[in-house]
């Protein structure tokens, strides 16, 4: 009997481990791209109407920006919720709820708030609900994970602390009239400052502590979006009625229903209409191209893969990270990585083609991508890695075929890659083969792909195995490519260390750089530092896309998302 | 009986202790944590999570760890979600009916299509339909659920259009209403019909092969000497006493059929128990992954205890203490 029990336990466990790799690991976690595309207007619009939009996990119920975890949860934040500013399709913050100034010294912003703007319960915002969000989440009590987003505020940290009651740097100036003064002069103040204001009245006599598991934040949530949610069916689906007070005009649509559908059955359920819309992934496309009332919509992202290559540890106590490993020091080896790489062929043979090669880290989207005119290409050519690792000293000196390095000594490469979708073992070995073949011995790293997980926790510990390892980013609208390769970034998994890195990336957030032209001819020099120093090899940038019914119009696709202007979405039938 | 059941139910502690350990050695062996996985770069930041990990006691040693979980399980207190942020019992709770109600309906489907199965095979044996049954449950033996399901909803679903494909319940309709209960029992019919008629190979044998030994045996051989019909031979004489070893498997279906349907529950979107627990291993989610193993554990042993009562209730020759 006990042996029944363990076996059935320990079958359950290990089948199911199987299953969650399977499942973890998708390349781009956000979404965002930009390009106008409207879809051409064919059918008559007709009143009102449901559309369904599917997702692939389920949602874990947390609708309040300030607590949310899941990707999912903030999809449908992006129906029911309001922000201070919105992100164009250039990714330039601009006003929505709220305008506002800057003072001389650039540490006050003065937000002036639209007014008559109506919460879904007939409530007026007012900056008071603003002020109670950013109060709310620098508390101590606070569970939520944001605090980085009202850290700057002056004071913020003294009530984090418990030294303070409330937030010294917010000043109340009328109903529609917030002063925010920020600790330091930071370029980037506001867009790391949180935008998201809370239904103060909604919230009324709940405890910051019991916030996040409340009623009105799970079940009853109260929004400013076009949408406000009308029943929740946990791990099933989230059904969406819309608010006919919306600020930005009523929503054309009734209702929209986001239902959790596997992704084994995504591609059936777009093709028998009972998905309207959906996010879908380049070994979808193929299929869904041949269906006449389905269109699949493509737009550069701000998702990107890489090769990280580890030059050094990360010390965890003093948060630095040091470059101690001397293999990839040889610019010219690096290079010549790189140079081996046939990456259009990679994008055709396990991305549908549905993706652009490109040349740094930061992805064409935007406003700060340098033009690739003023980038080195490095168009794929195997004879050119071959003469550059000759160049440095990289010969083959037993005859085994493989070089050794400048030294004489055996010279191979440990390359990881996570396991997940079926295109990544095929990916990995065209990695391993390109190196192979220009001489450089490659190895999988530990021999097989990697349990997602176990992937992450690899890199965060600086894993010996992970001497080059496969990488994505999906980075949001803040173009400040800092949080992950900035020197002593935790992100930045490769350890590279450079002094001109690090003068860069503070001189584009300096008071000087206020001046956007100026900004942007800082943020081109880093890109052309990267592009030539190579620290880690860029790959491509993903293209986000959309299988969209087209009895489904007006749906405007841009770097952010699929869902800037949801009142706006109409039916033709 | 009665001493002989509480025996055994305290025998269960120590083996429900042992099988604590290894539930979260293995919980807790499995890489990264709740806070690991994919990283939104913009939205997390490195301090968050390890402020939340020393909150969450995942720094401490492991034993200790261990204690704590212990303590609190036993008292009632089965932790918190960290992915929905509810205690885990609410959450199994709002789960639970849906698993039960998919595993009564699969049940009641494996049960009616083994018996008639069953008879029928035990009745003619070796014939052209008992090589078809057979052949029919070792092909529903070997074909996984999730291949099973996949080409179920391909073909009733897309194909045909009789079947929702994923889902418990029509989106909107509120509880308590007729067609709610209509939506319900739609939604789950074909999970249902996957579960169960690929589930039927061991009724169907088992009863094929019992119907075949008393069919031999003096009673039967009575029987029709008197007189009696054929189909009432095999209808009362031989079925009751073939039923006998069928009813212990029910106590082993209790387990099975909460923790069995996770592939199939995931292919539909039904959101009980299984989807739960899968989402929950993907997740790190480990109070909800270790108190639902649990769950499975107890409800095994649970059912080992029942199906061992049962046989000594539907034939008292054997008896127990």
């Amino acid at each position: 009997m006990k042996k029944k029990s363990f076996w059935l336990i320990s079958l359950l466990l290990v089948f199911s481990m199987f299953l969650a790799a399977c499942n973890s690991g998708n390349e781009t976690s956000g979404n965002e791209k930009d390009g106008d595309k409207e879809e051409a207007n064919t059918g008559e619009p007709v009143e009102g109407g449901k559309v369904t939009l599917a997702v692939t996990t389920a949602p874990e119920g947390v609708f309040e920006y300030a607590y949310y975890r899941s990707a999912v949860d903030a999809q449908i934040l992006e129906f029911t919720g309001g922000s201070i500013y919105q992100v164009n399709d250039d990714l330039e913050y601009e006003p929505d709820l709220a305008s506002w100034e800057i003072s001389e010294d650039k540490l006050t912003y003065t937000f002036k708030f639209k007014e008559g703007v109506k919460w879904h319960n007939g409530e007026e915002l007012t900056v008071e609900d603003w002020q109670f969000a950013l109060e709310t989440m620098a508390d101590p009590a606070y569970d939520g994970e944001r605090f980085n987003y009202v850290e700057g505020i002056k004071g913020a940290k003294a009530k984090k602390d418990g030294k303070a009651d409330s937030i010294e740097g917010i000043k109340v100036i009328d109903d529609y009239t917030i002063a925010i003064t920020f600790e330091e002069m930071k370029l980037n103040n506001l867009e790391n400052l949180w935008s998201y204001p809370m239904p103060k009245k909604h919230f009324e006599g709940i405890a910051v502590a019991d916030l996040g598991e409340s009623e009105q934040v799970r079940t009853n949530p109260v929004g400013l979006g076009p949408f406000k949610v009308k029943s929740v069916k946990p791990g099933e689906y989230v059904e969406l009625e819309k608010f006919a007070d919306y600020y930005k005009g009523e929503p054309k649509l009734d209702n929209i229903v986001v239902k959790v559908i596997d992704a084994s059955v995504a591609n059936g359920a777009l093709q028998n209409g009972e998905v309207d819309i959906m996010e879908v992934i380049p070994n979808q496309v193929e299929e869904l191209e041949k269906m006449d009332h389905i269109s699949v919509e493509e737009t550069t992202g701000v998702g990107y893969s890489y090769i990280g290559l580890r030059f050094g540890h990360r010390d965890q106590e003093a948060r630095t990270n040091k470059d101690d490993i001397d293999k990839f020091k040889n610019k010219d080896l690096r290079h010549a990585l790189l140079y081996a790489i046939d990456r259009q062929a990679m994008i055709d043979a396990f991305l549908a083609g549905k993706g652009k090669v490109f040349n740094t880290v930061i992805p064409s989207t935007f406003w700060i991508a340098a033009d690739e005119s003023e980038l080195n290409q490095y168009e794929y050519n195997p004879e050119k890695a071959k003469e550059l690792l000759a160049g440095a000293g990289y010969k083959d000196v037993d005859g085994d075929g493989f070089v050794e390095d400048p030294d004489g000594e055996p010279f191979s490469i440990s390359f990881g890659h996570y396991a997940g979708n079926a295109t990544f073992e095929g990916r990995a070995q065209a990695i391993i083969q390109s190196w192979n073949d220009i001489g450089v011995k490659t190895e999988l790293a530990t021999g097989s792909l990697i349990e997602f997980n176990l992937y992450n926790d690899m890199k965060t510990e600086d894993d010996e195995a992970l001497e080059a390892f496969f990488g994505s980013w999906s980075t949001g609208s803040d173009p400040d490519p800092s949080g992950l390769w900035a020197n002593n970034a935790e992100w930045n998994f490769g350890r590279w260390v450079n002094e001109e890195n690090d003068k860069l990336l503070n001189d584009a957030l300096s008071e000087k750089a206020f001046d956007k032209d100026y900004r942007k001819e800082v943020y081109v020099e880093w890109q052309k530092l990267f592009n030539e120093e190579i620290p880690a090899i860029p790959l491509w940038e993903n293209l986000d896309l959309y299988g969209i019914n087209k009895r489904l119009q007006g749906v405007h696709i841009n770097a952010v998302g699929f869902q800037t202007n949801t009142h706006e979405w109409y039916v033709t039938e | 009986m009665l001493q002989y059941s509480l025996r055994r139910i305290l025998g269960m502690i120590p083996l429900l202790f042992l099988t604590s350990i290894v539930v979260f050695s293995l919980a807790k062996f499995m890489p990264g944590d709740p806070f690991g996985g994919e990283i939104d770069p913009s939205n997390t930041n490195p301090e968050y999570i390890e402020e939340m990990r020393e909150k969450l006691g995942y720094n401490d040693p492991i034993h200790i760890q261990y204690i704590r979980w212990v303590t609190n399980f036993v008292q009632g207190d089965f932790g918190h979600s960290t992915a929905h942020k509810i205690p885990v019992f609410d959450l199994i709770v709002d789960r639970l009916p849906n698993t039960i109600f998919l595993a009564i309906v699969s049940l009641i489907i494996t049960y009616i299509f083994a018996f008639a199965m069953g008879m029928y095979s035990g009745r003619r044996p070796y014939t052209w339909g008992d090589n078809l049954i057979a052949g029919y449950n070792y092909v529903g033996l070997a074909i996984p659920s999730f291949v099973a399901g996949i080409i179920a909803i391909y073909f009733f679903s897309f194909q045909l259009g009789w079947f929702p494909f994923a889902g418990s319940v029509e989106v909107g309709l509120q509880p308590g209403t007729w067609d709610y209960y209509v939506s319900r029992m739609h939604h789950v019919l074909l999970p249902a019909l996957i579960l169960g008629l690929m589930g039927t190979a061991s009724y169907t044998q088992f009863l094929r092969n019992d119907v075949i030994e008393n069919s031999r045996k003096d009673f039967v051989r009575t029987a029709r000497a008197k007189g009696t019909s054929e189909s009432a031979i095999y209808n009362k004489h031989i079925l009751r006493n073939s039923m006998i070893p069928l009813i212990t498997f029910l106590g082993f279906d209790i387990a099975t059929l909460i923790g069995g349907a996770v592939i199939t529950e995931t292919i539909f979107t039904y959101p009980g128990i299984g989807l739960l627990f899968l989402e929950s291993v993907d997740r790190r989610d480990y109070a909800v992954l270790m108190t639902i193993t649990m769950l499975l554990s107890f409800l095994t042993l649970l059912g080992n205890l029942i199906a061992d009562l049962l046989y000594g209730i539907v034939d008292p020759r054997i008896r127990l203490g």
